[in-house]
């Protein structure tokens, strides 16, 4: 006698496939999201440190764009001459933000004065409009070995920096070391 | 010889026949491979401007875009990728307004071509707009449209062009400082010629925000950007708010930018009654060593003469 078994008509079978399937594809997405690299953490700015993106004024982000164009040409003035010029000096080549020009007076006008630091010299520009722009100090280490790179401090205040002129006592006298970072375009 | 300057002299020598391979020139050139000029690759119209006055004549530049494209709009052509396989070097910004060189760069034949990132010194503004402010990650790549981010970028580029040719390094060193002296007397030209105008506090709208750099050497800060990005026209419903906020901004000048198609600039000086001056974007016409000269006296000229005649 011929048996046959005939399966009831339905699409358990292939309900359990697309199932089976799509918990595969799942699983996989899963495991992509979860290996993934974690984007790099922020670099967090220590309490001394100021970002010039976001946490200076307009006219303090011009002054210290500036300060790092004077900064280089200070440093190739002082290999070529062995001495420190002066403000007036560096005004006279219309070097900004030492020119005392219509943008001077647009950010602050400040007042530089050269000082010496602990390790080289030091540029102090006293505000005389510190809502507009803080007072800036522009520091070069002449004395180490790779002529650091000229660093940049500010302070919401008419005031001149505390003698010394090194990290720690700018730091302890509320002064702010301005930071940049470079950000790659985000479409590279 | 200590045993660390010939191991350094043999990762050199490893290097440079590496490199020598890789440019095809090993038995052609073998030794004389200073001689030949290096090439070094732009992609912008500015950045010309700043390598050929760095390198003078002792390297050749060499422009990937042909001029006439427009660096907003282009589109990578498998012939100015070709031409990426002839360079030694490129010079980019690098913040967002050459970001199609990089995959042009993997897609040559040099994918490890070593590149010049010319803002990496520059301190960065965030682009204009409200959604990339809130981000920060953001930047507004228009450095080159300053004379500060300009001196800065070129130091950068005598530099790192100096790494990679260190026979003319001292050379590029001393064109960058003259180059950087001559810009630095034209932006003092400008200044000079404001001396009248006293203590001239603008509100400055722009069209575009490819400003911020220049309008911040001069103390300005712009209170509104009318374009949320380029090529893009605002909306009758955008444009309205904006008008709005312009009268309630009380802004005074409104920068365009030249070539640009200005219908709905036109409306807004219709509505606000506001004076409205263009600037160039350095993105036009042949690639020359003086172009960035030029243009920037012209922009600074097209300042100088807005806040002359915005004095009350």
């Amino acid at each position: 006698m011929h048996h046959q078994i005939v399966r009831r008509a339905g699409a358990e079978r292939e309900t359990a496939w697309v199932l089976l399937a799509s918990a595969a594809i799942i699983a996989c997405a899963v495991a992509a999201v979860g290996l993934r690299p974690a984007p790099p953490p922020e670099p967090v700015a220590a309490a001394h440190q100021i970002d010039s993106r976001t946490g200076l004024t307009s006219a303090e982000q011009g002054l210290h764009a500036d300060l790092k164009v004077a900064g280089a040409e200070i440093a190739a003035l002082l290999r070529e001459t062995g001495a420190a010029p002066k403000p007036a000096e560096l005004a006279a080549q219309a070097l900004p933000p030492f020119a005392r020009d219509t943008s001077a007076t647009a950010r602050g006008s400040h007042a530089w004065t050269l000082a010496e630091a602990g390790h080289g010299v030091a540029y102090a520009g006293v505000s005389a409009a510190p809502e507009l722009a803080g007072s800036m100090v522009l520091v070069l280490d002449t004395h180490g070995k790779d002529h650091a790179e000229p660093q940049v401090w500010l302070k919401r205040a008419a005031e001149a920096p505390p003698p010394g002129l090194d990290e720690k006592t700018l730091a302890a006298a509320g002064w702010k070391q301005v930071t940049a970072t470079f950000t790659a375009g985000v479409t590279r | 010889m200590t045993s660390d300057t010939m191991n350094g002299t043999t990762m050199n020598r490893r290097r440079f026949l590496a490199a020598a391979a890789a440019t095809g020139l090993v038995g052609a050139a073998g030794g004389a491979r200073a001689a030949v000029p290096q090439r070094f690759g732009v992609t912008l119209h500015p950045y010309y401007s700043y390598v050929a006055n760095v390198v003078g004549n002792l390297a050749e530049v060499v422009p990937i875009i042909p001029s006439g494209f427009n660096p907003h709009a282009y589109e990578p052509r498998p012939e100015d990728i070709l031409r990426i396989g002839s360079l030694d070097a490129i010079v980019l910004n690098g913040i967002g307004h050459d970001d199609f060189a990089g995959r042009m760069i993997a897609a040559s034949s040099k994918p490890a071509l070593p590149v010049v990132e010319a803002n990496a010194d520059v301190p960065l503004l965030p682009a204009a707009g409200s959604a990339a402010r809130a981000s920060g990650k953001v930047v507004n790549p228009h450095t080159f449209l300053s004379i500060t981010g300009a001196v800065l970028q070129v130091a950068t580029i005598a530099r790192e062009l100096g790494r990679l040719d260190p026979a003319n390094a001292e050379s590029y060193a001393a064109n960058a400082r003259a180059y950087s002296r001559r810009l630095r007397l034209l932006r003092a030209d400008a200044l000079g010629k404001l001396a009248s105008a006293g203590d001239a506090r603008l509100r400055v709208a722009t069209i575009h925000g490819a400003y911020d750099y220049l309008l911040r050497e001069f103390g300005l800060e712009v209170a509104a950007v009318v374009e949320p990005a380029h090529g893009i026209e605002p909306s009758p419903a955008q444009l309205a708010e904006t008008i709005r906020t312009m009268r309630a901004l009380d802004v005074q000048v409104i920068f365009s930018e030249l070539n640009f198609p200005s219908a709905y600039v036109d409306t807004i000086r219709r509505e606000t009654g506001i004076r409205l001056y263009a600037f160039s974007h350095i993105a036009h016409g042949d690639y020359a060593a003086d172009l960035f000269e030029r243009e920037m006296t012209r922009n600074m000229d097209t300042l100088v003469q807005a806040m002359l005649e915005a004095k009350p």
